[in-house]
């Protein structure tokens, strides 16, 4: 019985930019295997530099980040491509190859689980295109399979993304403000989306977020970031519109909600 | 006096004296060649009386010696073109500053020598190598060109969309599948645009290289005017014309279908 | 949830791939051996060519105060042909561009002139004009004059269509003639272009006046010809080094200018 994959936890960690700006301060955390964890904050706060130092797009300047136990490489190499294999994220710009088909845009995810030289030669073998087709058909696109990536709407290139991050089959998956470019129905659509594929298959999923009323809506536990640092971290179900001034540090306006009616 | 903003009226200031000191290179240039107004008076007459010569057009000739040479000349530029191309791509990922900061420089350095030297000089350094001839117009062309298309395809890749190349990275992708996967599908279009267009221009560069016997038809028309033989030098000017104008139209149309994708 | 069934790949376009491809290989295969190419001949004569750089080193230093009068003559034929070019470009540009010309006939007459102007390269016109006036740098200016009408027009008649037409109509619609409307509606906000495109014809021009001399119209070139006839490489390093420095110069001045317009 394998023991269940993508326990993340923070010791002390810290990022300070070269420019002085401080990214991330003292962040001790642990996640779960399996949560579904939405980060809340104002523009600044941290959330990103947070997603991003767990697979290493950016690096600790202090402490340490560690992935099922094992600290993440903070150099370009081997080591670091072996961890982003298991850890699949997600774009608020997509980040598609436009001129490419939805496939193969897909098909980047498995670009780690094949030889070098496959992968070059676009030779994938039929266990991979399996995977990546699978992917597609749990974002419910599959139909879309051969459309040039360009040619989708916001919500489908982003189910895209999605498909590419699981196609990873990973145990991770990190979802840096997935929804800020859509409209509310596709929105609602996205963020349904990453539930089920959390609960179904049981991914630790950390999403960005910063529509208030989306996090309650769809987080279980929620965290909050001020200038870096962690100042709240509880349940989505009793979090109350007073944390969440607290973690903005002000107000909350139209802005911080999807759906204007809430406020 | 002037209601001009300060910004504005400097620019203008900026402008008199610039087509001041434009105009006062011009009149020192012409008088320096010799190109008094009692030359320029004499040029209509000129002009006219060498047209006349080229009527009627020897198209007998044309056809014999004009047409191999311009196919040669055709050849020259497709081999110098590939020779380019080929050599060119993976200097133009290199010379990508967004992609690769540390090399960029080098290769920067490199492409702005080769292009500065015009092909014609380059071919007279090869004709002594490699003999008279095609051969020693193509290698010419080769490198003058390797230096204009690694400066063009390396602002091509330094345009491109980054985002993607940083997914293929967040995926577990090495740096070499981002270049194929996220950099050469949304660069390739444009760089193999930029050969067709190179390969337009090497056309009219490798004409001239007969000149100094590196092949092709600048040659023979050198020949034909220097034994005043117009009629057999119309024959060369009707057919380059035409020839150019043509691959000119096939080229920029296979370039505009390649753009759109 | 009713999942539509995944379509089969469309099937590649082996005709078009494999056709291009055909082409590809011919056409290079073709032109190889029709010019002769050999990798052999190349690796043998390498050995010749080391031979020839050898004896152009050290490129001699003495022949330079012989090449500033040609150099001089060399700048003086790019000034005029840029200039000449530049002025007669102007009206051959607007005629080119669809928004602002006098009719179809004429729009249809000039584009094909601009093009059969783009066609010749400019050692031609600058035999032609040999022909014609007679050996010396006013061949090569006028040879110049045409290569950049050629190169000026092309460019800016696009930057003319992509203009705002807003301003000419209203010009027009004020009861202004066809020139007032380009002199106040159009031209102005090409104007930029205009500039850039005469700096890059300049660059252009400082090259190929460089080697018209090859064929008598004046220039460095004359002295370069020469020399190599005499197999005097010292010398012919000492021209090329001339003018590589001299078209790199001129490239540094007009990035500088280019960059202090926009």
């Amino acid at each position: 019985m394998t023991e269940p994959r993508g326990r993340i936890r923070f010791s002390g960690a810290g990022v300070t930019y070269p420019n002085g700006t401080v990214g991330m301060k003292d962040l001790d955390l642990e996640i779960e295997p399996g949560e579904f964890v939405v980060i809340v904050g104002s523009s600044g706060a941290g959330k990103s530099t947070l997603l991003r130092a767990i697979n290493g797009l950016n690096r600790l300047t202090s402490g340490t980040v560690e992935v099922d136990g094992q600290a993440v490489a903070q150099r370009e190499g081997r080591e670091l491509r072996a961890l982003r294999k298991r850890v699949g994220m997600i774009f608020q710009d997509f980040r598609l190859v436009k001129r490419l088909s939805v496939i193969n845009n897909v098909l980047i995810g498995r670009l780690a689980h094949v030889p070098v030289w496959r992968a070059l030669l676009g030779l994938w073998p039929q266990h991979d295109r399996d995977v990546a087709l699978r992917a597609l058909e749990r974002v419910g696109i599959p139909e879309k399979a051969w459309v040039r990536a360009s040619a989708l709407s916001g919500g489908q290139q982003q189910r895209v993304g999605i498909a590419r991050a699981l196609a990873q089959e990973p145990a991770i998956i990190l979802a840096d403000e997935p929804v800020a470019s859509l409209d509310p129905v596709t929105t609602h659509q996205i963020m349904r989306d990453l539930v089920r594929i959390n609960r179904e298959l049981g991914i630790t999923t950390l999403v960005n977020l910063h529509f208030l009323d989306l996090a309650r809506e769809y987080g279980q536990r929620i965290i909050g970031l001020r200038h870096g640092e962690l100042v709240y971290d509880g349940s989505a179900r009793t979090v109350t519109d007073e944390d969440f001034r607290d973690i903005y540090g002000r107000d909350f306006t139209e802005d911080d909600l999807l759906d204007e009616e809430a406020l | 006096m002037s209601t001009l903003q300060p910004g504005l009226q400097r620019r203008i200031g900026g402008a008199t004296w610039a087509t001041f000191i434009i105009a006062a290179l011009f009149v020192w240039s012409m008088w320096a060649i010799g190109f008094s107004p009692e030359r320029l008076g004499k040029l209509p007459a000129q002009m006219a009386e060498v047209l006349g010569f080229f009527w009627p057009v020897n198209m007998a000739y044309g056809w014999d010696r004009v047409l191999p040479a311009i196919i040669e000349s055709i050849q020259i530029a497709w081999i110098g073109t590939i020779i380019a191309a080929v050599l060119s791509l993976p200097l133009a990922l290199f010379g990508a500053r967004t992609l690769f900061p540390k090399l960029a420089r080098g290769v920067k350095l490199i492409s702005a020598t080769a292009r500065a030297f015009p092909e014609i000089l380059l071919a007279i350094y090869f004709v002594p190598i490699v003999g008279l001839g095609a051969f020693a117009g193509a290698l010419a062309i080769g490198i003058s060109s390797i230096g204009m298309l690694t400066k063009l395809g390396a602002e091509v890749v330094d345009s491109i969309d980054y985002g993607p190349v940083e997914a293929v990275e967040a995926a577990g992708g090495s740096r070499v599948l981002a270049l194929r996967y996220a950099v050469l599908p949304q660069v390739l279009p444009e760089i193999i645009a930029h050969w067709l267009f190179r390969f337009e221009l090497n056309i009219r560069a490798s004409a001239v290289l007969g000149v100094v016997g590196a092949g092709g038809v600048g040659g023979v028309l050198l020949n034909t005017l220097r034994y005043r033989h117009f009629d057999k030098a119309a024959a060369v000017l009707v057919l380059t014309i035409l020839i150019v104008l043509v691959i000119d139209l096939v080229s920029g149309e296979i370039r505009r279908r390649i753009i759109r994708g | 949830m009713a999942v539509s069934p995944v379509p089969d790949r469309p099937p590649r376009n082996w005709w078009l791939i494999g056709g291009v491809a055909a082409f590809l290989l011919a056409m290079t295969g073709w032109s190889a051996e029709g010019i002769g190419f050999s990798l052999i001949e190349l690796m043998c004569n390498i050995g010749g060519g080391g031979r020839l750089l050898a004896e152009s080193w050290p490129p001699d230093f003495a022949f330079l105060p012989r090449l500033a009068e040609p150099f001089m003559e060399t700048l003086n034929i790019a000034i005029v042909g840029t200039v000449i070019g530049g002025i007669l470009s102007l009206p051959v540009a607007v005629l080119a561009a669809r928004n602002l010309t006098l009719g179809r006939i004429v729009w249809f007459a000039d584009r094909n002139f601009m093009n059969v102007l783009r066609t010749l390269p400019d050692l031609f016109w600058a035999m032609l004009f040999a022909t014609a006036v007679g050996f010396g740098p006013v061949a090569g200016a006028l040879a110049l004059s045409v290569f950049t009408i050629a190169v000026i027009s092309k460019l800016w008649s696009e930057s003319l269509e992509s203009i705002d037409m807003g301003l000419p109509e209203a010009v027009r619609a004020a009861g202004g003639t066809w020139l007032e409307m380009l002199k106040f509606g159009a031209v102005p906000q090409a104007m930029q272009h205009y500039v850039s495109y005469a700096l890059y014809a300049f660059e252009l021009n400082v090259r190929a006046s460089m080697v018209l001399g090859l064929v008598g119209a004046g220039g460095i070139g004359m002295i370069l010809e020469t020399q190599r006839a005499n197999f005097e490489y010292e010398r012919v390093a000492m021209i090329i080094l001339v003018v590589l420095v001299a078209v790199l110069i001129i490239e540094e001045i007009s990035e500088a200018i280019r960059r202090r317009l926009t």
